[in-house]
Order: C-alpha cells, then structure tokens, then sequence
C-alpha cells in the first residue's frame, strides 16, 4: 500500500516551443506550484511531433505522454497543430485499441499566457496516472 | 465471370505490338493449388496467364520494385508495365500514384473485377477439407471448385473466402485501363469492419491480453514489410541500414545514433515495430490483407490497419486509394475534425 502512495509517474511532456513551452514558463515565473513529474521536451510545433516520439516514450519506460500545443488557430506555422490534432487522434486510438489505458497519453492546447492552465493540466494528468500505476506495457525489459 | 481467354489475349496483343514493357499477373505455381506471380515479357508466354481463387497477391508490390530497380540501375524504364490488378490492388497502385512513386502513363491497369466471390484464404480452406490436398481451384458462380485426389469439391465461396473480401465495400477496380467481369460495387458479404468491430466490443484489458499474446510471437521476419506494396521506405525505421560507419566513426557516435525500435524480437520492440508501421499505414493501407497472409505466426496485422482505415472513414471521412490527386490523410485537415479529446 504505501508503495503505491510512494510512487511517482514519470511524464514525458512535448511542448510547443511557441506556446507550451511559454506556458510552462509562465507558471514557473508566477510561482505556481504543479507536480514535478514531468519531464518536459521543447518541440518547434506540435505537428512536428511524430507518433514514432510517443511510441518511444512509452518504450522507454514513460508513464504518460503529453502533447501540448498552440489552441487552433493561434499555430506560429499556421497549421501545425491541425496536422498535429489528427496524428494525435489516431496515435491515441490505436493505442487504446491494443488495451493500453487511454489515461496514459493527454494532449492539451495551452497559450503562452495560460501559466495556470499548464500547472492544471500537468496536475490532472499525474493525478489520472497515479492509480494506473508504471507503464510496463509498452517498456522495454531490462536486459535479459 | 471472367474468362481468362480475354486476360491472355490482351497480354499477347500487348506484347506483340510492344506497348508495354511487361504483363505482371498470375500463373499456376510449382507447389500445387496456389498461384503465383507472373512477369510475362514475350507473346508466347501469354498463354501462362491464369485467374483462380488463389491471386490473392497484391501485384502493385512489383512496380514498386520496378521503380526501385531502375532508380538503381540509373535509367528510364521506358515503355509501361502492364498489371493484373483486383479492387483492392487498384486502390494501392492509386494509393502509390497519389504519392508520385510513378505516373499513371507508367502502368497500364487490366482490371480484374472480384465480382461475387473475392480470393480465397487458405487457412480457412484447411478446415474444411480435412488434410486433403487440393490441386487446382476454379471460380463457378458464388462458389469455389477445388480439385482434390479424392474428386471435386465444391464449397460456397464465402465459407472460405477471405474476411477482407466479405468486408470489402468496393470489390471492382475503379482506376483501370480495361476491365473484366461487371462490377458488383454495393454486394456486401458482411458488414465492413466487422471482424474488428466485433474484437473491440472486448474491455481493455481483454484486448491487451490477446494483443500481448500475439505481439509476443512475433519473430521480425519482416514478412508483413515484405510484402507490403506501401512499405517502399529505402530505409526502414526498425533497421538503420544508411548510418555510415567509416573508420572515423567513434564507439561513442554508435552507442549514441538514434535507435527508436531495437532489433530482438522482444514484445515492447515487437509493439513499437507493429504500431509504427500501422501508423505509417494510416490512410494508406487499402486492405489487401496480404501482411496478415504472409505472417507465419498468425499475427492479425490486418485488424491495426483496419482499426486506422475505420478511425480515418468515420472521424476524417477518407477513403484510401480514392483519387490520384486527391490528399493524403496526415498531410491535411479540416477545420472541423473532431477535437474533443484535447484538454
């Protein structure tokens, strides 16, 4: 029982650089205080972030995966995050296909200027994760 | 009814007068019932040509190694190629045009219709006649005729046709230079999806007991890879072939380039083998089914390109293979695809 309070899910986190990576910073700025269990990694734009990365990070040991970006119509590149909404849609459905919780992979819009909405998120997410326990999955075995 | 005198004559009329280059189609193979692949370069050989129940090969593979051979040898082809192609084998030389692999003046399509009948599937066929070898197998109306040692044997062919073709919403080739037999667009066998309609009716963890078990079997044959008219990549992700390794290539830079999918055919590999190539089948597979023939240990590959081709029909309303000009599934968008899921 107290193994499970005691555990920690680890979640990969891919940020917009235009508007949830700023996000995130924005939180950090204003002080606001979220779960540290994300891992965050700064990608140019949410379209270009390949099904292949969540994969990935799920096959390294990843709990959760999150994909955040710029909301529709806000894009730095205009339409990278509509790209972005169906890849994410079909990555999400296949994985809840093979029986993966479809609690582990979230994808949010957060701006620039939504500090507290990233911390929120970030919050949810690891809350949600939490009772699901470690991702053994997708994980790839430790050396045999 | 397709006779198959029309097939043969096409081809020699073709060759003859040196329209194309060569006829890929089917003749009877060297291991009994099942056909196999032809490539027919001369009039004479016309005469091999064959349609049965066993061309359930996907032909389209062949103008992708075509293209490949003369991207390697450095020279233009030249004349087209002639192919044999049923509904689903039209939808992928579509699929491979809508990606400019080739032209469509590079392939001149003879369209076969399925009509009622559709391919056959082996495994089915081996539990209706309990060991006995076929030797030859012919279409008549809705049933399949097989010749066996012990005489004829005739069986409805949508007991021992292939789920894909009892699925199949448009068994006749649209895109075609000349086609055979009527089309019979709208028969519908069974519901479409419905194998996988009825998998999913499973809870979560049903599901992942029966995937587990059968990505675990999974032996990286590349079998599916093979055969795939789709998986035309030079460079393959699960096999880094192009990382040039000179004598100044440190250990450091080995250990450190990009693995995303190790080689062992561990299970996660297997998963991350299996579930990146459904992805980058995604609004690409046109459900030939031939991953699912070609793997030797029963993986039912078809079904992750079915759950795609479904999610891409109901939530995006694309239809693979439908238009040469037409856009790829994640190389658009529409503003209104749904949403909802996003936080």
């Amino acid at each position: 029982m107290s193994e499970q309070q005691n555990y920690e899910p680890r979640v990969v986190a891919f940020l917009c650089k235009w508007c949830s990576s700023a996000g995130s910073d924005l939180a950090g700025v204003s002080r606001i205080q979220y779960p540290p269990n994300a891992t965050p990694i700064t990608v140019p734009c949410t379209g270009a972030v390949s099904p292949m990365y969540i994969l990935s990070a799920f096959n390294k040991g990843a709990d959760g995966v999150l994909v955040s970006g710029c909301h529709i119509g806000d894009c730095h590149y205009i339409e990278g995050n509509f790209l972005a909404r169906r890849k994410m849609q079909l990555i999400m459905q296949l994985l809840e296909f093979i029986g993966v919780e479809p609690n582990r992979f979230r994808m949010s819009w957060v701006s620039a200027a939504e500090g507290a909405k990233f911390a929120q998120v970030i919050t949810d997410f690891v809350d949600d994760l939490k009772p699901l326990g470690p991702q053994e999955k997708l994980k790839k075995a430790d050396r045999i | 009814m397709i006779n198959i005198k029309d097939i043969r004559d096409t081809a020699r009329d073709m060759l003859a007068k040196g329209e194309v280059r060569t006829v890929i189609g089917y003749r009877r193979g060297s291991r009994g019932m099942p056909a196999e692949p032809a490539f027919i370069t001369s009039p004479e050989q016309a005469d091999e040509l064959i349609w049965d129940p066993t061309c359930y090969h996907n032909l389209s593979l062949y103008l992708v190694h075509d293209r490949k051979i003369s991207a390697h040898l450095q020279k233009n082809s030249g004349l087209p190629i002639a192919i044999v192609a049923k509904g689903c084998d039209a939808r992928s030389i579509v699929v491979l045009m809508q990606e400019h692999y080739f032209k469509r003046e590079d392939v001149y399509i003879i369209g076969v219709s399925c009509e009622g009948t559709g391919v056959l599937d082996e495994r089915k066929l081996a539990s209706h006649l309990n060991g006995v070898q076929p030797t030859l197998a012919a279409f008549d109306g809705d049933d399949y005729v097989f010749t066996t040692a012990e005489g004829e044997k005739r069986l409805p062919a949508r007991e021992v046709m292939a789920d894909r073709c009892l699925e199949c919403r448009i068994p006749f080739p649209k895109e075609h230079n000349l086609v055979f037999g009527d089309d019979k667009t709208g028969r519908q066998l069974a519901e479409p999806f419905a194998a996988l309609t009825k998998f999913e009716e499973q809870g979560n963890s049903e599901r992942w007991d029966i995937w587990s078990h059968h990505f675990d079997r999974c032996m990286r044959c590349f079998a599916c890879r093979s055969v795939c008219p789709m998986c035309y990549c030079d460079e393959c992700v699960v096999d880094s072939i192009t990382f040039p390794v000179t004598q100044q290539t440190s250990a450091a830079e080995k250990a450190d380039r990009v693995r995303w999918i190790e080689r062992s055919a561990m299970r996660s590999e297997n998963i991350t083998y299996l579930m990146t190539r459904a992805m980058h089948l995604a609004g690409r597979c046109t459900d030939c089914g031939e991953c699912d023939r070609a793997c030797p240990v029963n993986i039912p590959i078809r079904m992750l390109n079915n759950k795609m081709e479904r999610e891409a029909r109901e939530k995006f309303g694309y239809e693979p293979g439908a238009s040469i000009g037409g856009p790829s599934l994640v190389a658009s968008f529409l503003d209104n695809d749904p949403g909802d899921f996003i936080r």
